[in-house]
């Protein structure tokens, strides 16, 4: 558990950074934790060669003194004695201090400027019959190697020696502050030779991302370079590849799409102007012979009330008056004469106050749109409206419904709403999903939209937008390109 | 004394029709027939009759284009309007252009007669199922002459809401520029709506303009 959670906080940091930075960064890491063990490994083998060097050094120094002081000791010439330590001093940069002790262990004679610190004596002594000891003596100017050497066999004294390691210290820090150096040195053409594969590894990268985006946004003209021959060269062609099918498959389907909404769009408006005739020609032609129909009915009631079949021509009347009634129905819900003759705000009124009247649901409308509308848009708000409305009344179980159409600038805007049971808009109810569908194609045709809110229990409404001037501009647009 | 009539109609039969109904009637007498508005004109310039029976809709110049000319050619001569349209924005139009009377052709057989007379009696006859269009335009909306709506009574973010649906936003683009989840700007147009007495959109929209609360926009 605890493992897997700091598993996931490493990856969450490697995951998080850039390619270039996890190459820099296996170089830096490579190269400087080489640098530091190769410091550490010839800081340590240097130290140890040096040391012991240091130790031979000693020991020879101190004994090569006790043999030429026996002799000084013996005829007790001082002066000789002190030529004898400056001598020895001189002959090696190590040796850091030598002194004489006699026999009782006092000093005879050392090399000590500013006075002999008097426990030095005691830190090393050589015993008798023994060749030399030797004792690493920690100061306060760091290791000394301090020698001693019995003088006739320890009869007449010792001689001792001290060797500083302020030199091996000195060669040590030398050879790491180079060796630092040299990493530093590596590091940096480390990051440049990096920064270099880095590139050549994330350039073809960058450029497949790139126009991935670009297909992503619809655009299938950008080519991806093969820059080498290897697994991201070909991932490059097989890019290629598919971007050219999917631009194939694109133009397919746009064409396609074109061909559709030319075709929906002949058939709305043939189906519109089919309609159109047919109602006209109910309202023109038989009504008006219906009317006639009945006024000569009448006329022959009134000039012949005598006749013996007359009160047939009253029961013929009555039938001819229902023709009429729905004839004049039937060419109202064709497409009813108003819209053509007075526009849409006179249609939705109409058309309001009957299905109020039908339906008994009552409708609030207001309508805002000054002048006339270009006549697809009027039909294509007068027929998403009539649909909306059937829907209502036959789903919606609504109590009131209301209808707002306004025009804001360039754009008419229409929202039927109603306050009944609603429906999930994403689900897809076969019959009723036909229906909006329809809608929202009409309006896409004339490069509006439609958007329905509804929830359950809160009612539903329709938003019907269309752009006044794409509609005008719509009819060009279609015969340039056909 | 008889009534000169002029019978204005495209439809020949029915004119044959109207003339035999009229006539049948002693004190209607028919001086002449027109089938365009042009036409229609003319012969009332000319003959001045007492009574113009017009259909609204005739091709060429049709009765509804002829007839504010006609008013002011024959100025003392009825015009009773015999259409087939039972839009109410016809009959507004008609009547604001001189016509004195509209019979819808359905009903010729019944009231064409009694309207006729009623016009020349000095009245204006409109067939009763469209009478109360024109009632509706004088009496005022009962639901607008209510007092105890107050816009100052609601809250900030309610004024702010149904500004915002009645300038026909969708509850989503409310929520989104409001920065409130869907189903609050919901309740608070659910709320407010209620404080206000109003059921729909269409009526809040109205309310907003009466109450000139727009003006900022």
């Amino acid at each position: 558990m605890n493992m897997q959670r700091i598993s996931q906080r490493i990856w969450d940091i490697v995951g998080g950074v850039s390619v270039r930075t996890k190459i820099l960064g296996i170089v830096l890491g490579f190269i400087i934790l080489m640098g530091l063990g190769v410091t550490i490994q010839a800081r340590y083998a240097l130290t140890a060669t040096m040391n012991a060097q240091l130790e031979e050094q000693s020991v020879s120094a101190a004994r090569d003194l006790a043999a030429r002081a026996a002799d000084p000791i013996l005829l007790n010439d001082l002066l000789a004695l002190h030529d004898l330590l400056k001598e020895t001093i001189a002959n090696n940069p190590n040796i850091r201090y030598a002194f004489i002790v006699d026999n009782r262990g006092q000093i005879i004679a050392h090399t000590f400027e500013g006075g002999f610190p008097l426990d030095l004596i005691s830190f090393n002594s050589a015993q008798t019959g023994e060749h030399h000891h030797t004792a690493l003596i920690q100061t306060d100017e760091g290791l000394v190697w301090d020698t001693a050497v019995p003088i006739l066999d320890g009869k007449v004294g010792a001689a001792r020696v001290g060797l500083s390691d302020a030199s091996v210290r000195a060669a040590v820090s030398t050879l790491t502050a180079q060796l630092i150096l040299t990493i530093v040195l590596v590091s940096m053409t480390g990051v440049l030779v990096a920064v270099f594969l880095t590139w050549i590894l994330t350039r073809p990268i960058i450029s497949l991302a790139q126009a991935t985006q670009a297909v992503a946004k619809g655009s299938f003209s950008p080519r991806v370079p093969r820059w080498a021959n290897d697994e991201i060269g070909d991932l490059a062609d097989a890019f290629n590849a598919m971007t050219e099918e999917l631009a194939r498959t694109d133009e397919l389907r746009r064409e396609r799409e074109f061909l559709r909404r030319q075709l929906l769009e002949k058939v709305i408006s043939t189906q519109e102007d089919e309609r159109r005739r047919i109602a006209r020609e109910l309202h023109d032609s038989t009504s008006q012979n219906l009317t006639s129909l009945i006024v000569g009915l009448r006329v022959m009631e009134t000039n012949c009330a005598q006749c013996p079949s007359i009160s047939k021509a009253a029961d013929l009347r009555e039938v001819a008056s229902k023709t009429l009634d729905e004839v004049h129905d039937l060419s109202m819900r064709l497409r009813p004469r108003v819209l053509d003759d007075l526009g849409l705000s006179a249609a939705l009124e109409r058309l309001v106050s009957e299905w109020q009247a039908r339906h008994k649901i009552p409708v609030d409308v207001a309508i805002q749109l000054g002048e006339r509308l270009p006549g697809d848009v009027e039909t294509a708000i007068y027929r998403i409206i009539q649909e909306t409305l059937t829907n209502i009344a036959r789903h919606a179980q609504a109590k009131s419904a209301s209808i707002l159409v306004e025009r804001h600038g360039d754009m008419v805007r229409a929202i039927v709403e109603d306050d009944g049971i609603g429906f999930d808009s994403r689900a897809n109810h076969s019959e009723r999903h036909l229906g909006l569908l329809g809608m929202r194609e009409r309006a896409e045709l004339l490069h509006g939209s439609v958007t329905i809110e509804s929830s359950l229990e809160r009612g539903t409404s329709i938003f019907i937008e269309i752009p006044l001037r794409a509609s005008l501009l719509a009819g060009e647009g279609l015969e340039v390109r056909s | 004394m008889t009534t000169r009539v002029l019978l204005a109609d495209d439809h020949a039969v029915l004119r044959t029709g109207l003339r035999l109904l009229l006539e049948g009637q002693n004190e209607f007498e028919v001086v002449a027939e027109a089938s365009t508005g042009s036409e229609a004109l003319s012969l009332a310039e000319k003959l001045q009759p007492d009574l113009i029976l017009l259909d609204l809709s005739m091709p060429g110049m049709d009765g509804m284009d002829v007839l504010p000319t006609m008013r002011k050619l024959v100025p003392s001569t009825k015009i009773l309007i015999l259409t087939m349209h039972d839009d109410s924005q016809y009959l507004r139009q008609a009547l604001k252009h001189g016509a004195s009377g509209y019979v819808l052709k359905k009903a010729a057989d019944a009231e064409l007669i009694s309207a006729i007379r009623s016009v020349l009696r000095g009245e204006m006859y409109v067939h009763p199922s469209m009478t109360r269009v024109l009632l509706e335009d004088i009496l005022p909306d009962a639901k607008s002459s209510r007092t105890d709506l107050t816009w100052a009574s609601l809250s900030e973010r309610e004024q702010e809401v149904l500004k915002m649906v009645a300038l026909g936003h969708t509850s989503a683009e409310i929520a989104e520029q409001l920065n409130l989840s869907a189903k609050t700007v919901e309740t608070y147009r659910a709320r407010g709506m209620e404080k206000l007495g109003l059921r729909t959109r269409a009526a809040l929209v109205k309310f907003v303009l009466q109450e000139g609360l727009m003006k900022t926009e």
